[in-house]
């Protein structure tokens, strides 16, 4: 059943939330949007388009400690990173609600990864439907949609004075302020999004390994990690030890696979040392290789990577190049 | 779009090519949202129907040098651009008959965004002094007036006036921000080091934490590092997906040199930047 909340009703139970839970949610800093804790709902803006950073952050923070080591008294112990709080992630869209949900692959699998476990339990999705889409959004072609309710605890969508509110699992039923009516009015229609042919090309990527497409491509290339870092599923991380005085602490960091580290071994060798072979392994990694693992491309068309790249690597149109590339080869 | 120019830009670059003077030409082409544009390597002479030119095109292609030592390459150089040329030549990074520098005059580009254009200068363009290239081998559409602001750094000298502790905490709530994507770096002519301090392990400069203590150290290196040496292309901030005001640092130095060494990096081929060279006359009495 649909139940109905208005502005009002939205703020109040925002402000109830932030009670007992750790409310993250899009707030406008510096000139950028960004999915961070609150303090009071005031800071919370509605109407945004997607934000520069997705959510992954509160999952997978850009650095963390994941355990410390102390040495006191000759004593040695092994102090873990602890998730203490309830948290409700508020306002994302279907887009990196399912960026969260592929990310679980990786992430929850066993063994699995102890933070990363906590926070996802402990903390609640209340998304919010896209009412408007832009040029650089392509979810449905990702397998989702301004309107997915599948990765949410629970759904909003605005209508006119309010917004119809979806609770889609337990988790979300039980988030659900008293005295919502029922929602009896017409559910909007979506916005249309164009769409990006991805299943023909992924299954004949692997014979497109050794093209020459890759170099090319990379010729603009710049290797920043922007694309890595904005984007809801990119989830790579680096590992240090930082050794202060009685006190070692094991920290992980985001990395991406355009870094000149990256694959580089201990022994020195580096399995992908050019250009071309560091930017295919991005588009292998999202398209191919994490399909076979965990079933689904690493890509949720959230179109952050297309609106931020420097140089206009765009995903849609590499797609469509493997596409002409592939019926090239069989035409021949 | 000036159609005239972009012909000559095309004519030259398939001629290059065709004749092989060069195994390619580094250029501009109409990017994917069909507004704005992205940098654009031809090699074949059929490619060359794909250069553009007009208000959108940022990009510092001499970054790209860096990347096609070996080769004989023909690039677009704005005349922003040129003084990238000049310090890569200064610095002995590329090999002057090894470019073919297709100059153009610039009317000044407007701030982008993907598929988003305004109408507005950026910044540096409305500060720039230069009617042509500094150096080049065919100058594109001739040299343009320009009617330039003059640069008076107010919002440098604004900040300078502010106490340590004011001008501390506004940048280490810009790098607060930072996500260490390191387009900054990728993006710069003046950044090639092979190995970045900010990846040597040893010895450790500086660590892989992207919280705003390493953020700061981060930063602050890399803008000491291009002291003297940035050419003010400003392509570090356009990239910035994070928004941090970084012409501001980097403004910052350029003005100390100006004042200090009477230089400004990029404008002589010739001329080595300060902070390579050791003048006994620059001697400065220490305070004891």
């Amino acid at each position: 059943m649909n139940l109905f909340a208005s502005k009002d009703d939205l703020i109040r139970w925002l402000d109830s939330l932030l009670q007992k839970h750790i409310v993250v949610a899009p707030v406008r800093v510096q000139g950028q949007t960004m999915f961070q804790p609150i303090s009071k709902v005031e800071e919370v803006i509605f109407d945004f388009d997607n934000t520069t950073l997705s959510p992954k952050g509160w999952f997978l923070p850009p650095t963390e400690t994941l355990f410390s080591v102390q040495r006191d008294d000759g004593k040695v112990e092994l102090v873990p990173t602890l998730v203490e709080h309830d948290a409700v992630i508020f306002g994302l869209h279907p887009c990196d609600a399912k960026g969260i949900a592929l990310m679980d692959g990786p992430f929850l699998q066993e063994p699995s990864d102890a933070l990363y476990r906590e926070r996802r339990s402990r903390t609640a999705l209340i998304g919010l439907a896209c009412c408007q889409v832009q040029p650089e959004c392509f979810c449905t072609s990702m397998g989702s949609a301004p309107d997915d309710p599948s990765n949410v605890d629970i759904l909003l969508t605005e209508v006119e004075d309010g917004y119809i509110v979806q609770a889609v699992t337990e988790k979300g039923k039980a988030l659900l302020p008293k005295g919502l009516v029922e929602y009896k009015g017409k559910v909007p229609t979506p916005p249309k999004l164009q769409t990006v042919p991805t299943k023909e090309v992924i299954s004949a990527m692997r014979e497109l390994f050794n093209d020459p497409y890759w170099e090319q491509l990379a010729d603009r290339c710049l290797h920043c990690n922007i694309c890595a870092y904005v984007c809801p599923t990119c989830y790579c991380f680096d590992m240090r030890d930082y050794a202060d005085k009685g006190k070692v602490e094991r920290v992980r960091s985001w990395e991406s696979c355009q870094s000149p580290g990256f694959s580089l071994t201990a022994g020195g060798y580096d399995p992908r040392t050019t250009k071309g072979e560091r930017l295919r392994q991005r588009f292998y990694h999202k398209l191919l290789y994490f399909p076979e693992q965990f079933q689904d491309v690493a890509c949720v068309g959230c179109g952050r990577c297309v609106r931020d790249c420097p140089v206009n690597i765009d995903i849609r149109e590499v797609i469509s190049n493997l596409q002409q590339v592939t019926e090239a080869k069989s035409g021949s | 779009m000036d159609m005239e120019l972009i012909q000559q830009i095309r004519d030259k670059a398939r001629n290059l090519l065709e004749e092989g003077t060069v195994e390619g030409v580094i250029g501009y082409e109409r990017a994917s949202d069909g507004l704005t544009s992205r940098p654009f390597f031809a090699y074949d002479p059929s490619d060359t129907e794909r250069l553009i030119f007009d208000e959108t095109c940022a990009h510092n292609l001499v970054k790209y040098l860096l990347d096609k030592k070996s080769k004989k390459i023909a690039v677009v150089v704005k005349p922003c651009d040129s003084r990238a040329i000049n310090l890569l030549l200064n610095e002995g990074q590329i090999e002057r008959d090894k470019v073919f520098i297709i100059g153009v005059g610039c009317p000044g580009m407007v701030e982008t965004n993907w598929n988003h254009k305004s109408e507005t200068l950026q910044a540096k363009c409305r500060s720039c002094q230069l009617s042509k290239p500094l150096v080049y081998d065919f100058l594109a559409g001739g040299e343009l007036e320009r009617q330039a602001e003059e640069e008076t750094y107010s919002d440098i000298m604004e900040a300078e006036a502010k106490s340590v502790a004011t001008r501390r905490e506004f940048w280490l709530e810009q790098f607060g921000r930072c996500i260490r994507c390191y387009a900054c770096r990728q993006v710069c002519p003046g950044c090639y080091c092979p190995v970045c301090f900010a990846e040597r392990l040893e010895p450790l400069w500086v660590g892989i934490r992207i919280a705003p203590e390493e953020n700061d150290l981060w930063q602050t290196i890399r803008a000491f590092h291009l002291a003297g040496r940035c050419i003010g292309c400003n392509e570090c901030e356009r990239v910035c997906p994070v928004g941090i005001p970084l012409s501001l640092l980097n403004r910052k130095l350029e003005k100390d040199v100006k004042e200090l060494f009477a230089f400004q990096a990029g404008l002589d081929p010739e001329e080595p930047p300060p902070f390579a060279t050791f003048k006994k006359e620059e001697i400065l009495e220490f305070e004891k």
